[in-house]
């Protein structure tokens, strides 16, 4: 059931249509009393969960479908990405240590996950038994400015 | 905004000049044009990244290959005048160190 206050949208796994998913995403934190710093932080994160989806789950298929819940829970605001790809190894999503400013052993698959830790207060992945994703990330909301 | 490329060459010295978001859609042109230019840049290859608005983990892997491309091919890679937004995606990454950073001359 959709809550009332609550945004979703259905976007086809092509990666031209990002840059319209992070439009939606920023006007809707600037409206919720984000800075503008945290937002592009919350965008980027939110566009890495959807770039995984296309990557990883469906392999570059663009034809595919992902989908985009935005929700306010409690003191937080949740973000959940869902796909109907392949499930992701959970080994792949644990949160790790950066590793060393070395460039001969860079490795820069994964990051995107990495910087998902690093934005969001709580990530949770719940990769399907069979097939699908479901990436849930929250963030707590700015206190608001109480009048004087 | 969608991704604008330019390029110039100088005494050896080449630079592609990034405008707009790098993201999963336009990073395989940007790595392509890092490719590209690698040979001719006979001293070193400048990506310049004043004019980038967004940079995603897909833009921060291009530029991790064009490093190591350059470095097997002794070529000096430089990251130019990095806006806000680039900066940040690298910070977060903790590979701002990795890279040498310059402010444009």
């Amino acid at each position: 059931m959709t809550k009332q206050d609550e945004i979703n949208i259905d976007v086809a796994t092509d990666p031209r249509l990002l840059a319209s998913v992070r439009g939606l995403v920023r006007t809707y934190l600037q409206t919720e009393g984000f800075s503008s710093e945290r937002a592009s932080e919350i965008v980027l994160a939110v566009d890495e969960a959807c770039t995984n989806s296309i990557r990883h789950a469906y392999g570059g298929n663009t034809a595919a479908r992902l989908s985009l819940t935005v929700r306010e829970q409690g003191s937080a605001i949740e973000f959940i990405v869902k796909d109907e790809g392949v499930p992701v190894a959970l080994e792949k999503c644990e949160r790790r240590a950066v590793p060393a400013p070395d460039p001969t052993s860079l490795m820069p698959g994964g990051l995107g996950v990495q910087l998902i830790y690093s934005v969001f207060d709580e990530v949770e992945f719940h990769p399907g038994k069979t097939s699908g994703n479901r990436v849930v990330m929250r963030v707590k909301r700015p206190e608001k400015k109480t009048a004087q | 905004m969608a991704m604008e490329l330019s390029n110039a060459e100088k005494d050896g010295k080449y630079t592609i000049a990034v405008k707009g978001e790098i993201d999963l859609y336009s990073s395989p042109d940007l790595r392509s044009a890092i490719t590209k230019a690698i040979p001719s840049a006979s001293a070193a290859l400048h990506i310049d990244l004043s004019g980038v608005e967004y940079m995603d983990s897909s833009g921060v892997a291009t530029l991790v290959e064009g490093l190591r491309a350059s470095m097997e091919k002794s070529v000096a890679f430089v990251l130019l005048a990095p806006a806000p937004p680039v900066l940040k995606v690298l910070q977060l990454s903790r590979l701002d160190t990795v890279f040498t950073i310059k402010d444009r001359a």
